[in-house]
């Protein structure tokens, strides 16, 4: 089984100045934030906003060109293997291999994170009936739809029992009891005391779960609170604040065909 | 008809673009070996030729359009038709293959002949189109492996059993078995040349160990606590039990060494850039002058073990192993590299 490190950590995830460029373009810029354990942060914002960047970053997956990133207070780029070992991460692509069926998917997780034999066939056996994943269990990935590929990556996450999970829009394209089932599971494990953080742009969602709001737009944050600390309702705030919808009129649209 | 035209105008576009694939042939070390045989060829004229032919199969510009796309166009049969047939010849490769094989056949041109390159081109078209229709592995029994990596081996294994350079190795490997079993008379020498051909079939492939992860599998790879050398002991593995495999009907222990070599020399290629391939074609490599250097070394191990002393086996592997953990380092220092 997994050996769960149990030191006291103020913030299980911290960031300071972080700014990422690509070339000329500046994706994150002077990041700030932190997130204390068992809380589950959500990070708003609209596409290109600098969310999955952000992850990327906090994962390990992508160096910062300055700054520094601590998750469970490990510095990110010095202690890259050892921070594998504590997260969970449902990456935006959601990380998986064609040539691999759904269930092998995560006995290669147990085995790669130390779960012993027996333990890693347990929590597979759970995860696959909690997400309603046993009837493509020998699936490949390649011929699974977006949404079993999501539960799958979601349960690879679960399964070394993390202390901290990123979940990069873990709720789209995800039919509505396997997110209602996410959604139970993510509190849950937030009351056990593992740390959230997450994408999403399903507002009404993250208003149910969320205990912390981040929204960052062009690379900036600009609102960073407890979600009881919203002066309105999320959706109104986030239009607001981040950006509000515009409808364009198609007057060629219609009954008359061209 | 004008559908299909603008189809194929985009198709065209699209192609010139991607050199790529046009270059991933032109850099696959079975290629130029293959166009240099067909011209001395004998008696194996027609194998070569099936071998050649199945080229065009693994760049068929068809493919750059998915078949969902292809699917929900309001296209009627004959635009079909028309795509189907004039397609092919947006490839430069048809046009070099279509020229290669009247130079290999001259002075023999036949109607047998060109019935018979008529009908393995038709063919390769076929199973480009069959191939691709399905994304499941055609290959859902391997077995698993032991250890932390063995998911991770099982899986590579079935990448490798989905290029065309695994069945072209096992086509000649089962032309040599073939031989061995009807106790034919061959030349001493035949069964070498043959495992070195086999093994200059799957070789390319140790250039883009990382080809057939796609984007996905390769940010799995940095999520998971393994260290580089894990990553391309795994791939290694795979590799050795398929040409191992392969090879043992013909010359096993020159084979290894070959292999290892092949391996050490493809690390580099696989680590310093991602390549990224496509199933059920051939394999690109690096470029033709990295190919050559792999060949001439592989080639050069091959002949040592097999020719001169099996102790030559342990500077080989010693090779391989140093190789794994130096750019098993490198893969690790390069975490940006690939997203």
């Amino acid at each position: 089984m997994a050996a769960r490190r149990t030191c006291t950590i103020e913030e299980m995830i911290s960031c300071r100045d972080v700014t990422r460029r690509f070339g000329n373009f500046t994706a994150v810029d002077k990041l700030n934030l932190e997130v204390a354990p068992g809380a589950i942060c959500a990070f708003l914002g609209p596409n290109g906003a600098g969310k999955s960047t952000t992850v990327k970053m906090l994962t390990g997956l992508l160096q910062p060109t300055s700054g520094t990133v601590t998750v469970c207070g490990l510095d990110v780029s010095s202690h890259a293997l050892e921070l594998k070992r504590q997260i969970g991460v449902l990456p935006e692509d959601l990380g998986l291999f064609d040539d691999l069926t759904v269930e092998e998917h995560l006995l290669l997780t147990g085995s790669v994170y130390g779960v012993g034999k027996q333990e890693t066939r347990a929590r597979t056996k759970q995860l696959l009936h909690a997400l309603s994943l046993e009837h493509g269990r020998h699936t490949f990935a390649a011929a699974c739809s977006h949404g079993m590929r999501k539960k799958t990556a979601f349960a690879m996450a679960l399964l070394p029992n993390p202390r901290v999970l990123f979940l990069d829009e873990p709720f789209e394209a995800i039919d509505p009891v396997t997110s209602k089932i996410m959604r139970d599971l993510l509190e849950e494990a937030a009351r056990h005391g593992i740390t959230v953080f997450l994408t999403s742009h399903i507002l009404s969602m993250v208003e149910q779960i969320a205990t912390q709001l981040v929204m960052i737009r062009k690379g900036h944050i600009i609102w960073n609170s407890p979600v009881g600390e919203l002066p309105q309702t999320l959706e109104q705030h986030y239009f607001d604040l981040v950006e509000a919808p515009v409808v364009e009129e198609l007057e060629w649209l219609g009954p008359q065909r061209s | 008809m004008a559908r299909s035209a603008a189809i194929l105008r985009a198709l065209g576009t699209a192609f010139r673009r991607d050199w790529k694939t046009v270059g991933s042939i032109g850099v696959n070390a079975f290629f130029p070996v293959t166009v240099l045989l067909l011209g001395r060829a004998g008696g194996f004229l027609y194998l070569i030729l099936g071998l050649v032919m199945l080229f065009p199969a693994s760049t068929d510009p068809m493919r750059k359009i998915p078949a969902s796309r292809l699917g929900l166009w309001p296209l009627d049969r004959r635009d079909r038709v028309v795509l189907r047939l004039v397609s092919p010849w947006l490839n430069p490769v048809t046009w070099a293959l279509a020229g290669m094989a009247i130079w290999a056949v001259k002075g023999r041109v036949t109607v047998g002949l060109w019935a018979a390159a008529a009908g393995l081109f038709a063919a390769a078209f076929l199973i480009s189109d069959w191939t691709s229709a399905g994304k499941t592995s055609f290959w859902p029994r391997v077995p698993g492996f032991p250890g932390p990596v063995g998911q991770l081996i099982r899986k590579n294994l079935r990448e490798i059993l989905s290029t065309l350079d695994f069945y072209v190795a096992a086509l000649l490997t089962l032309t040599g078995l073939a031989y061995r079993v009807t106790r034919l008379s061959l030349p001493p020498d035949a069964f070498r040349d043959l495992g070195l051909l086999v093994l200059l079939a799957l070789c390319t492939y140790t250039q883009s160990l990382f080809g057939l992860d796609g984007v996905g599998g390769l940010a799995r790879y940095r999520l998971l606590p393994l260290r580089g050398w894990q990553i391309l002991m795994a791939k290694d593995l795979a590799f050795l039990a398929v040409a191992g495999v392969l090879l043992l009907p013909l010359e096993p222990i020159s084979g290894l060494a070959g292999a290892m070599v092949a391996l050490a020399i493809g690390h580099s290629a696989s680590v310093a850039a991602h390549r990224e391939q496509t199933r059920w074609r051939f394999s690109g490599g690096a470029s033709l002058s990295y190919s050559f250097f792999q060949v001439a070394a592989m080639a050069g191990a091959w002949g040592a073990v097999g020719l001169t002393s099996r102790w030559f086996l342990i500077p080989c592997s010693f090779t391989w192993v140093v190789s794994t953990i130096w750019y098993g380092r490198e893969w690790d220092q390069r975490r940006d590299l690939v997203l």
